[in-house]
């Protein structure tokens, strides 16, 4: 465990009164909220965020803390006096726990089933990021989480925990997958809860998805444009050749039915042609752009002023 | 190793073809049963049914519920605000599936540096 300068953290002055915590500590959770955020490290800085909030807004605590951190600086390796956290020690809501690379985030949303057995377990919620393949073909993961339970004395510890889950064919990002009985322990014969993951796409270098559509930039000739051609394209599943109708302008989108994310009724995919110019960086080449001007009698901006 | 770890478990997607409940989607989503019935009169959700235990919530609303819950909790945001939050996420998603959709050489503002 390091040593956080919770002030710092806060962007505090250690005089600050309880009224600049609190207002300091709004202002972070809503510009880091991992709902919210884009920010990178959103989700590490609004725990961060959290646990600072959670000592320096109780006089007691932060007095505590206070006497504890004098001469300490961030960075350095801190060990702490017995107990002196005792009674409000960074677990349970305060501290959610950890992930491997393909769960971004867990959230214990988890509350007492209303059907009657309030000894069943909670609902857990985590995201997994799967990649637009894995929604054309179907996948296997296995996803790492650090699950808090509850030890016979009462404290919470994270426990590691490995699942294999299966990522079916047609799965499209905000969908959850609920795994039945893999959520928290129930408390005595209490069935365990449910483990709900919120997949979301990674986001890919040549495909956008929205919903079940997929949308792919095509750079493509101007003669292959103008005069037309049958050209490659990629697809998540694979390579297809499709056929560039004569006369397209740059930004003509192409459908190719059904060949989004497959499902019933399966999306389309998108090919949005880019009109890419090649250099003229040779004589030849510049010729041929020069017999292009003299055989068009072509204005761009005829109607750029109305 | 245990059974449980290396066998391949298949969940149940949650999507539209999915339908829950009142009580369902409070206990799935961690959100109170007052916060959802509140949620609903701002126009927030849009269930079947006219009575609270009635209502029917398609499987696809369960991410803004959970979105909804969490950023009540976490920042506080009483149900208009909620209301209005979501929108405005929606419409933020919008606009940067747009974005992202723009070339990237239309993104740049001039030519990539080429050998001189």
């Amino acid at each position: 465990m390091e040593y956080k300068d919770y002030y710092e953290v806060l962007g505090l002055a250690r005089d600050a009164t309880q009224d600049d915590i609190k207002r300091a500590y709004r202002k972070l959770a809503r510009k880091y909220h991992p709902d919210v955020s884009k920010h990178q490290d959103a989700e590490a800085n609004f725990k961060e965020v959290g646990q600072a909030y959670e000592v320096l807004k109780d006089p007691e605590k932060r007095a505590a803390y206070d006497r504890l951190g004098a001469g300490w600086h961030g960075g350095e390796a801190f060990r702490p006096q017995p107990n002196w956290d005792e009674g409000f020690e960074f677990s349970g809501a305060g501290a959610p726990p950890d992930f491997d690379d393909y769960l971004a985030s867990i959230f214990a949303a988890g509350r007492a089933r209303p059907d009657g057995s309030l000894n069943a377990g909670r609902d857990h919620h985590a995201k997994l990021v799967v990649d637009l393949e894995d929604a054309y073909r179907g996948a296997q993961r296995v996803i790492s989480l650090s699950v808090p339970v509850v030890d016979p004395q009462g404290h919470v510890r994270l426990q590691p925990r490995t699942l294999n889950v299966s990522i079916p064919k047609g799965i499209r990002a905000g969908q959850y997958i609920r795994l039945a009985g893999q959520g928290g322990a129930g408390h005595g014969d209490g069935a365990p809860g449910d483990l709900y993951l919120e997949i979301v796409f990674r986001d890919h270098p040549r495909f956008q998805v929205d919903d079940r559509d997929v949308t792919v930039d095509l750079p493509v000739a101007p003669w292959e444009a103008a005069l037309g051609a049958t050209v490659t394209t990629p697809t998540p599943d694979g390579e297809v050749a499709v056929t560039v109708p004569g006369n397209s302008p740059s930004g003509r989108r192409l459908r190719l039915k059904g060949k989004g994310i497959p499902g019933d009724p399966p999306g389309n995919l998108y090919v949005k042609l880019n009109i890419v110019l090649p250099p003229a960086d040779s004589e030849r080449s510049k010729a041929a752009y020069d017999t292009m001007r003299q055989s068009f009698d072509f204005d761009p901006r005829a109607h750029f002023y109305g | 190793m245990k059974e449980s770890e290396t066998a391949c478990l298949q969940g149940q997607v949650i999507d539209e073809r999915v339908e829950l409940t009142f009580v369902e989607l409070c206990r799935i989503s961690g959100a109170s049963e007052e916060e959802l019935t509140l949620w609903v009169a701002e126009g927030a959700l849009d269930p079947i049914g006219a009575y609270p235990r009635e209502w029917r919530f398609s499987g696809a609303v369960l991410r803004r519920v959970a979105i909804a819950q969490r950023l009540s909790r976490d920042l506080m945001i009483n149900p208009p605000g909620i209301a209005l939050a979501l929108d405005l996420l929606d419409e933020i998603g919008a606009l940067r599936a747009r974005t992202r959709a723009i070339p990237a050489a239309h993104r740049e503002s001039g030519p990539p540096a080429g050998p001189a």
